[in-house]
Parts: C-alpha cells; sequence; structure tokens
C-alpha cells in the first residue's frame, strides 16, 4: 500500500466514511496518519471539552464538516446548570480565523449566541448546513444573519432548542436567490411566524425535503405548503386545536393526497384528532411517525391511525396508546425497527388503566421481529416480561426502560428486576446502549458486567446497594464509553479502583450518589488527564463556607472527562474544576 | 406498592434557583422512603426533554380548565398602588384586556408600540420584561409572574 502514490492512497481513504474507521486508519503509520489527517472532511467531537478549536484545526486542516457535543446528557433532565458551559464561540473565532472551509455545523447541547450565529454566517462562504439540538443562548435574530448570510445554504435543522423568538422576522432575510433548501426544521420556536414570508421560501425551493413548521402554522397555510411542496418526504406540522370545518378539512386533505413521497411525520402538539385523519391517503408509505407531543389524542384515534401504517420503521407515541394499542402496533407493524413510548401522566393523577404496562412491551416484541431500539416509560414491569422479551428480541442494539417510580420492584413476585435485565444483556449481544430501572441490586451490575460486552452507554438511576455494583461495570463493560448515574449508593471505593479505566471512556456522571470531595480530588491527583468537575448549585458561594470544605462532604453532582487540554477556563462560579 | 406524596405548594424543589418560584406551584416534591439521598423532583424525573414536559404541564392545565387560580400582581406606571388579578378567569388577551381597561379606566392594548396608549407588558419567568401578546395565551399564563401597564412613550 505504501508504494502507491499519495493521492491514490487518499482516494482509497475518500471510501471509508465512518469516524471509527478513520480513526483506526490513522493509527497505522506516520505517512498513513498524515494522508489521513489532511484529507479528512468530517470531524466529530462527542466532548467539547476533549481538545480545543486550535489543535484541531491544525490536526484536520481539510475539515468541512464538524459535529460537537457540549452538556452531558443529564443536562437534558435539568440536572446541570444553565451556564455550565459548552460554549461554541471560541470554536467559530477559531475556525474563521483560520480561514477553514465549513460547510456543515452541527451541535448538541451547545451554548450558542447570536453573536456566534453572525459570525458563522460571514466567516464561511460555503456554508451549508447548521443542526442545532438541544442548544440554547440564542435568538431569531441569529437565524436572521444564518438566513441573510449564507447564500449556499441547504440544510437548518433546529431540532428542541431553546430559542428567544423575537416574532418571525427571520424567515424574510432569506434572500430571493435562495433557492438551495432542503431542508427546514423550526418546529421548536414559540412565536408567531411570518406565513408569507414561509411560503414565498417553500415556493421558491424545489428541492425542500424536509419542512417541520412550529405552532404557530395553521391549518390553512400548512395546506398552502403542501400544495406547493408536493415533493416532500418529511413533515413536522403545528397546532391544531380547533376540528377544521368541512372545507378547510377537505382542502387539506387534498393537498395531503399529492404528497406521494411523505415518508417521514412529525410534530401534532395539541392536534384535533380530524386533523390527524386527514393524513390517512399517506398513511401506508409512511416509514417514521412522531406522535410524541400529540398529548391530546385520545388512544381510540392513535389506534385507528396506526393500523393504515403497515411499513412503520420507527414510531414515537405517548404511553396513552395503552397495551391494546401496542397489540395493534404490534400486529400492524412489522417492518418496526425502533419504538419510543413517552409517559403522559406524569404525577399519577389520572387513575387510568389505560397506561401502558409489561403486556404492551412483550407484544411489541412478539410482533416485531426488526425491533432493535426501544425506549419505554411504563408504570410496572416483571421479570418474566423482560425474560420473554430478552427471547423474542435477542436483536436489541438499545434498550431504555423507564419505570417512573423508583424502586418499584416486579409488581406480581415484588422482587427486583435484576433476573430481567440479566436476561437483556445476556441474550442482546449486540446491546450498546442500555437504561435501567425499578428495583435493582448490584446483581444486575454483576449480569451487566460479564454478558454486555458491547454496551458503550449505561445509565443508572435509584439503583444497587454497594460500591461493588459499579465496580462489576467499570471492570466488565469493555467497551464502556459513556457512564451516567443518579441517586445510587456508589462511593470513593468504586470511583478510584481503576483510574486508567477513564481513559478508555468519554465521561462519567454521578448525582446524588455517595462520592465524598476527598475522593474526588484524589482521583483528580491520581489523573491529571482528567477533568474532573464538582457542580454545587445550591452552594452560596460563601468564601466562609468554602475554606471549612470536609473532604467527607458528599458530592452533589460529579463529571468527569478526558482531555488533552487540560482544565477549561470557562467554567461558571458553581463548577469546581479539581 | 404505595408511596406516600407530600405536597409543597410553597417550596420551589426545583434545581435551577435562579428562577423566582410559581405563585402556583405546579410541581410536586416526591420523597420515596429510602435514603435521604434518593429523591426525585418533578423537574428533574422521569427523564424527560423539557420539551414534552412543558406540552405535558400545559396539558394539565387546560384539562384542569385553570381551576388553580393564578393571582398576580398589576401596576399602573406612576400609581404606587397595585392591583390584583386572576388570569385564570380569562379566556385570552382580548378579555384580558378588557377586563383591565375597564379596572385602570383607560385604554390597554398590546402588541403594537402606540404612542397613545397605554401598552401592556409582563415580567417572565426569567425576570425579563416582555410585551404581551406575543406568545399563545397557555403558555403566557406559565410564565406571566406580574403584569405592568406602561405610559406610552416608554416603549
Amino acid at each position: 500500500m505504501n508504494y502507491f502514490p499519495d493521492e491514490v492512497i487518499e482516494h482509497i481513504f475518500d471510501f471509508i466514511a465512518s469516524h471509527k474507521d478513520r480513526n483506526s486508519i490513522s493509527l497505522v503509520s506516520k505517512s498513513w496518519h498524515k494522508i489521513e489527517r489532511c484529507s479528512r472532511k468530517r470531524v466529530f467531537i462527542g466532548n467539547c471539552y476533549a481538545i480545543n478549536p486550535e489543535r484541531l484545526i491544525e490536526r484536520f486542516p481539510s475539515l468541512r464538516s464538524l459535529t460537537l457535543k457540549g452538556k452531558p446528557h443529564f443536562a437534558d433532565f435539568n440536572l446541570v446548570p444553565h451556564e455550565w458551559g459548552g460554549f461554541v464561540h471560541p470554536w467559530i473565532v477559531a475556525l474563521a480565523k483560520a480561514r477553514v472551509g465549513l460547510e456543515e455545523l452541527r451541535l448538541k447541547r451547545m451554548v450558542v449566541s447570536d453573536e456566534s450565529l453572525e459570525l458563522l454566517s460571514r466567516s464561511f462562504s460555503s456554508f451549508k448546513s447548521l443542526v442545532l439540538v438541544s442548544c440554547e443562548g440564542f435568538t431569531t435574530d441569529g437565524l436572521a444573519s444564518v438566513a441573510a448570510n449564507c447564500r449556499h445554504l441547504r440544510e437548518l435543522d433546529l431540532q428542541e432548542n431553546e430559542i428567544d423568538d423575537h416574532r418571525g422576522q427571520w424567515l424574510n432575510c432569506f434572500p430571493e436567490s435562495s433557492t438551495a433548501l432542503t431542508s427546514l426544521n423550526f418546529s421548536c420556536l414559540k412565536g408567531e411566524t411570518n406565513l408569507a414570508a414561509l411560503e414565498r421560501l417553500v415556493a421558491r425551493s424545489p428541492n425542500l425535503e424536509s419542512l417541520k413548521v412550529n405552532r404557530a402554522v395553521p391549518l390553512d397555510a400548512l395546506t398552502r405548503l403542501m400544495s406547493c411542496a408536493p415533493q416532500l418526504v418529511d413533515l413536522g406540522v403545528g397546532s391544531y386545536e380547533n376540528e377544521p370545518d368541512q372545507e378547510s378539512f377537505m382542502k387539506l386533505m387534498a393537498a395531503i393526497k399529492k404528497c406521494t413521497e411523505l415518508r417521514s411525520l412529525s410534530g401534532f402538539s395539541e392536534v384535533a384528532p380530524l386533523c390527524l385523519t386527514a393524513f390517512y391517503p399517506i398513511c401506508q408509505n409512511l416509514t417514521s411517525l412522531n406522535l410524541s407531543y400529540a398529548a391530546e389524542i385520545q388512544g381510540n384515534h392513535l389506534i385507528r391511525f396506526i393500523q393504515f401504517c403497515k411499513r412503520l420503521q420507527r414510531l414515537w407515541i405517548l404511553d396513552s396508546i395503552g397495551d391494546k394499542g401496542l397489540e395493534v402496533v404490534a400486529s400492524t407493524c412489522k417492518e418496526l425497527q425502533e419504538l419510543r413510548v413517552f409517559p403522559s401522566d406524569l404525577h399519577d393523577e389520572e387513575d387510568n388503566d389505560t397506561a401502558v404496562t409489561e403486556i404492551g412491551l412483550v407484544a411489541i416484541s412478539a410482533g416485531c421481529p426488526k425491533l432493535h431500539s426501544i425506549l419505554y416509560f411504563c408504570k410496572q414491569m416483571t421479570n418474566a416480561a423482560l425474560i420473554t422479551v430478552a427471547k423474542n428480541c435477542p436483536n436489541f442494539i438499545r434498550f431504555r426502560l423507564c419505570i417512573l417510580e423508583p424502586n418499584k420492584p416486579d409488581h406480581t413476585t415484588s422482587q427486583s428486576l435484576d433476573e430481567g435485565f440479566g436476561a437483556i444483556v445476556q441474550a442482546c449481544k449486540g446491546l450498546r446502549r442500555l437504561s435501567v430501572s425499578g428495583l435493582l441490586t448490584d446483581k444486575v451490575f454483576l449480569y451487566i458486567g460479564m454478558y454486555a460486552e458491547q454496551l458503550e452507554m449505561l445509565s443508572i438511576a435509584f439503583a444497587g446497594d454497594t460500591d461493588k455494583g459499579m465496580l462489576y461495570v467499570l471492570n466488565g463493560c469493555k467497551k464502556m464509553r459513556k457512564l451516567e448515574i443518579r441517586d445510587s449508593p456508589f462511593g470513593n471505593a468504586a470511583l478510584l479502583a481503576d483510574v486508567d479505566k477513564y481513559r478508555t471512556m468519554r465521561s462519567l456522571w454521578m448525582s446524588s450518589c455517595e462520592v465524598t470531595l476527598g475522593g474526588c480530588k484524589r482521583l483528580a491527583r491520581n489523573a491529571p488527564w482528567l477533568n474532573v468537575e464538582i457542580i454545587n448549585e445550591n452552594e452560596n458561594n460563601d468564601v466562609m463556607e468554602r475554606n471549612e470544605e470536609d473532604e467527607r462532604e458528599k458530592v452533589d453532582r460529579l463529571y468527569l472527562y478526558r482531555t488533552v487540554v487540560g482544565a477549561r477556563k470557562d467554567a461558571p462560579p458553581c463548577v469546581t474544576i479539581l | 406498592m404505595e408511596n406516600s406524596n407530600s405536597y409543597s405548594p410553597y417550596s420551589s424543589s426545583s434545581v435551577d434557583s435562579t428562577k423566582p418560584s410559581l405563585s402556583v406551584n405546579l410541581s410536586l416534591s416526591l420523597t420515596f422512603p429510602s435514603t435521604s439521598s434518593q429523591r426525585a423532583t418533578s423537574q428533574d424525573w422521569p427523564p424527560i426533554k423539557p420539551r414534552l414536559r412543558d406540552t405535558l404541564k400545559s396539558l394539565r392545565l387546560r384539562q384542569r380548565g385553570y381551576n388553580t387560580a393564578l393571582f398576580i400582581k398589576v401596576y399602573m406606571e406612576g400609581v404606587p398602588i397595585g392591583r390584583k388579578l386572576d388570569l385564570s378567569t380569562f379566556s385570552g388577551y382580548e378579555s384580558l384586556l378588557e377586563n383591565l381597561s375597564g379596572m385602570f379606566d383607560t385604554s390597554v392594548i398590546c402588541g403594537n408600540r402606540d404612542r397613545k396608549h397605554h401598552v401592556l407588558t409582563y415580567q417572565d419567568k426569567d425576570g425579563d420584561w416582555m410585551m404581551v401578546g406575543d406568545i399563545p395565551w397557555d403558555m403566557f399564563l406559565e410564565t406571566v409572574r406580574r403584569l405592568k401597564i406602561t405610559r406610552p412613550e416608554r416603549c
């Protein structure tokens, strides 16, 4: 291979797309390392504090596409203070300064400012794609700069961001010459939308395949949008509280009928059931359906709709569909690969028996042979059910079960759910992601450590008895990358047993556990290549209290991650880096 | 297995202490019969994302038909003594404005920065002062903390 000129090797490398593979290639030899890094276009950085932008640019001068992740996963559940960090600005500044030909930027859980977006829009003339997931810190003014200045923008995808909405004029900022849009998603915007501007934009974007509007786009506007974009593949609708009148309904249905390429449907927050039925004509074409915000549609309407969706591969739904509904899914959706069932009643206020139980889960596992990913919120579970599920579906890659009440045992035997989860990890040899819940002892972790050989991400809440539990996992799961634990009795012994283990992991999160300040300090001393962050939000920044730090004091939240650039300089007062 | 749920109406069990506590606290503090370190607050359990959490909260509000009263303070700029108003009695912005116009004996509007009329503003849960009328009514109810009727030229 080394007798080929560099250009030939580079050309061969072009066919290797996955980050893992490219990382492996770069380790083969010095010359391969050089060829690989100079030709690398796409880089994925799972933790923005593991490296800094300057080193990134130095190594990959031909960078075109960058993916960055900031806050740890539990930030999604209000466990990380807003000001924790994950600022994208220094990255954009550095990339702009080095004149990197950036075309794509994908950010997850990062803080983005209008200033950052403005700088981004002015610095990269070939910029094509901006995807922001669970980010915050910017307003529609920032979107306006992106719309106005990114002449070649193809994709603007905003998923679940906290955006300060200054009232919808940003859509006007797309120049008339902008016709290249393929994907536009602003479903998370909370304010009014300039409908005329949106309609004009959609009308002049013949390549638009994905359109997800926000709740402020009424039915008649949606009808007009679909009429001028029958080529849509992926549609996110707005919010339609009231039943439409006959004429509006017929117009909508006619527009929908023309969208023969439509494969994916989402949105539907506060949607009157009749609006859902307007989509019957294209049901059988759907491969992806997200009704997880449709809190007001009752189970029977959902069931009636899903009965026609025979080609569904991905379904996100609320538990109001019930076990009966899941049985219908099991008998209808034979192509189903991914299922997410979210809770609709957070505080057990409804005395309803219609939410899902282990029965629904078993039905799905029996009926859907291609199922490989599941996220299931439920009120109760049994070991027998989990054992059956494991037998039916040995192909799970992702298995996340969340029993709403912490520490809840098997409701028929009152035992822990160790055996049930044990069966899952033993049967599913390809399992990469697992979330456990319910009453669990150290034993479940013994099973996980023994059998979950491919496990990369594990989420633990209210589980385990002693440090042994965590140790089983750390010692057994060789491929572990992200471990996140809350409210479990694991302490210093587990944390400190094998410090080098953290070299092979991206990060560890522990909150409301038994680790103490002293333990964390010792870890930080023994592992200078780790950033050991202590988050204490409730602390009153009282200097007096800080001076009397007790090493035996339990740490509220611990987040540690490997890094090559040492302690970050942008941590807020509530974060202490040891 | 039954657990004891303790409702604590005035303690904010929210992790984020920068947010002022609600006058109507919709969060429950669930405590379980195990060690005191094992507590799940309604803000961080079950593990669902903010958008779904908000969707479900609004649903609860609507389903209850706003049975929970929502008293907030209303001030007219320049007048030191304020009034108290139960927002849950209004169906939307129109009825709110009508009522305020009556209460303060002047024409109160929202939205447009009109030099002639009194414009209604509100303080949201982040502490920021905003123009009334931009966001859907349900969302407004969740975030409003107090109202201020400004003098025309200030906006």
